[in-house]
């Protein structure tokens, strides 16, 4: 319970001595801004180099496992002395495919909140060739539509269109546009690893910011994929996207034991990238750690100061009656008050520092797309945490002045002049 | 309790207090008071008689090393601290030599503090009493005043009404005119009479001047701890009677 004279002594205590009490605000502000600006920057880069990697690749594959060869005398199961020999088969019949992935597309969504886009397709190498240039390109057969969930074509396009892509049309990249000089309604060949080969015409063009995508890849329909690559209904993997991404080895491993397939994450194919994060994350959490104590640390200082000036007056207020857990209180409540009004003060700077900045743009590709220079994340998870622990370092930093104060000898401080 | 009770505010029996330390000095020696509803006590004594630490064992500021103490008929041996400071709190009031007014509070309000420190239902209670003594002190124009806008004499004055703000039984006043000049300290010592004979509260002045003990009801003489006289001048006149 907090005691109605032990709080107004405190405020009225700050409201008198402005000077102090801006000044003591000002250490927690700085902390809290610096908190609040790290933070905000920290996540932002870290988002945007995740997205950067995971951005045009599912969070979550699902395909058919790769059998590897296994050497005949490893197999313990064969009677030595017999050796089974089958017959090599063509790579067309090899293909790993999925053909039940209808039943998974529907039944796929409800095993977690957490999958955001569930996108069936087709993908192969092949030949892009127009005239005599030839490019190597990965070919993506698709629904457009669930796609766009695993990959956002549609709102980058430069020009034409995604969605509703017809068969026999393609949607490419503006890099592999310049590349062939290709226009919208242009044809392109695309020779299949079969060497089959099939025409499709340009119906968009797009702009993704992901190299790979921009500049080597085809989407076209499922159904003309499925034909390109011989997979007859099937379709060679399932990709989802997360909204919660760092859960994606998790529910990677939770739906292996759901379909019979193998899944894969993100996160296994980019374990340095995230130990590298994780190491970052524990640099910035460090010096957020340090700044948070070196704020504690001044609060602590300029509450003893606090106390030791007004040793007479704790003593008065003692004689004429003030419990020994009111006194605590006037100081604690003061230091908790400064830090709290403190980081405010740093929440609104640190807040305004961010969106200044954030609103710098610059233009990253040729088609006049632009992104930001700073990338803020800036959050009101990050913000609210460093107000709470601000307050609750103003807490612990007065606590100690408060309890010296509390145990002031009323006679001695009234009778030492 | 065993004595007739009610008439009595506070009661020492055989107190001694000695100062511990490198050579225990002994401050108070064999005391015996009894502080009477609406007496006007003075002690008198040179400096280092013992006459402050005296006050601050009747306040629970300080706790005797042998002997009792006897205050609203309870035996402040068997308090703990929220007790003390419970009765420090609504049963006496505190005048010091220096008035030590809050700077960041108005008069009103520091003269207010004790039924700050009670509670609000306290402070609602006594505001107009509180304000009404500020009236009488000649302060009335002055409730939004700061400590520092006012003379030193008023201050000690606030600090008067501050020690009677709960409406207490036992005022104790520890040179309260030590720090004014002759004729400031003497309107200060007269107005605590007045409040003596309009409040019915008792008063434990202690001082250096022999000037002032001509006003008292008693005069109680200390000399290195020792009470060597204890002079009724006129019985004590309290407001009911």
């Amino acid at each position: 319970m907090i005691d109605r004279f032990s709080l107004s002594v405190a405020i009225r205590h700050l409201l008198y001595y402005k000077g102090q009490t801006v000044l003591t605000m000002g250490v927690v502000a700085v902390s809290v801004t610096l908190i609040i600006f790290l933070g905000a920057l920290i996540g932002g880069l870290q988002k945007r180099l995740i997205s950067s990697v995971t951005g045009a690749i599912p969070h979550v594959v699902i395909r058919q496992p790769e059998r590897q060869p296994v050497a005949v005398w490893d197999v313990a199961s064969v009677p030595a002395g017999q050796v089974y020999l089958g017959e090599r088969i063509k790579l067309q019949q090899q293909k790993l495919k999925i053909e039940d992935w209808q039943t998974w597309l529907q039944r796929l969504p409800s095993y977690s909140d957490n999958i955001r886009a569930v996108s069936p397709v087709v993908e192969g190498q092949a030949f892009l060739t127009r005239n005599e240039k030839r490019k190597a390109v990965s070919v993506v057969g698709m629904f457009p539509e669930l796609h766009n969930g695993v990959v956002d074509i549609q709102s980058k396009l430069v020009r034409g269109r995604f969605f509703g892509l017809n068969g026999g049309e393609a949607v490419i990249g503006f890099k592999l546009a310049d590349e062939f000089a290709l226009r919208l309604g242009d044809k392109i060949r695309v020779l299949g690893p079969e060497g089959n080969a099939a025409t499709y015409t340009v119906a968009g063009i797009f702009d993704t910011g992901f190299n790979l995508v921009d500049s080597s890849t085809i989407y076209i329909t499922l159904r003309d994929a499925q034909s390109l690559f011989g997979v007859g209904s099937a379709v060679t993997s399932i990709g989802l996207k997360l909204r919660r991404i760092f859960e994606a080895e998790d529910l990677a491993q939770k739906i292996a034991q759901q379909v019979p397939y193998e899944t894969n994450s993100w996160m296994k194919d980019n374990q340095q990238l995230l130990s590298g994060l994780r190491a970052q994350s524990q640099s910035s959490n460090l010096i957020l750690v340090f700044t948070t104590i070196a704020a504690g640390f001044g609060i602590a200082s300029i509450m003893i100061t606090s106390v030791v000036t007004r040793l007479r007056e704790i003593g008065i207020l003692k004689a004429i009656g003030a419990t020994n857990r009111q006194i605590l209180q006037i100081f604690t409540l003061e230091g908790t008050l400064l830090a709290f009004l403190g980081a405010v003060a740093g929440a609104v700077q640190g807040i305004a520092l961010s969106l200044a900045l954030y609103r710098i743009r610059t233009t990253v590709s040729a088609t006049g797309r632009t992104a930001e220079v700073f990338p803020f994340d800036l959050t009101p998870e990050l913000v609210i945490r460093a107000v709470v622990i601000a307050v609750i370092v103003g807490l612990i930093a007065s606590w100690y002045p408060a309890w010296r104060a509390s145990r002031v000898n009323a006679i001695e401080v009234i009778r030492g002049v | 309790m065993q004595q007739s009770g009610g008439d009595i505010v506070c009661r020492l029996e055989h107190v001694d207090k000695v100062y511990e330390g490198a050579v225990p000095t002994p401050a108070l020696l064999d005391i015996n008071l009894q502080v009477q509803r609406g007496e006007f006590l003075v002690v008198l004594g040179a400096s280092g008689s013992g006459k402050t630490t005296l006050l601050n064992i009747i306040g629970l500021l300080d706790t005797p090393t042998s002997g009792k103490v006897w205050i609203a008929e309870r035996n402040a041996e068997q308090m703990d601290e929220e007790e003390r400071a419970a009765l420090r709190s609504r049963y006496m009031g505190f005048v010091f030599q220096f008035h030590y007014l809050l700077p960041e509070f108005t008069v009103l309000e520091n003269a207010l503090l004790p039924c700050k420190i009670a509670g609000k239902q306290v402070e609602e209670q006594n505001r107009e009493l509180v304000k009404e003594l500020l009236h009488r002190v000649g302060l009335g124009d002055r409730l939004n005043y700061r400590p520092s806008q006012l003379s030193g004499g008023q201050q000690q004055r606030v600090a008067i009404v501050r020690a009677l703000a709960n409406n207490p039984e036992l005022v104790l006043a520890d040179e309260p005119t030590g720090n004014l000049d002759s004729k400031n300290g003497f309107a200060v010592f007269e107005m605590m009479r007045f409040m003596n004979r309009q409040t019915g509260t008792a008063f434990v002045v202690v001082t250096h001047d022999e000037r002032l003990a001509q006003e008292a009801d008693r005069v109680v003489v200390l000399e290195d701890g020792r009470i060597v006289k204890d002079m009724l001048q006129r019985p004590a006149q309290t407001h009911e009677l």
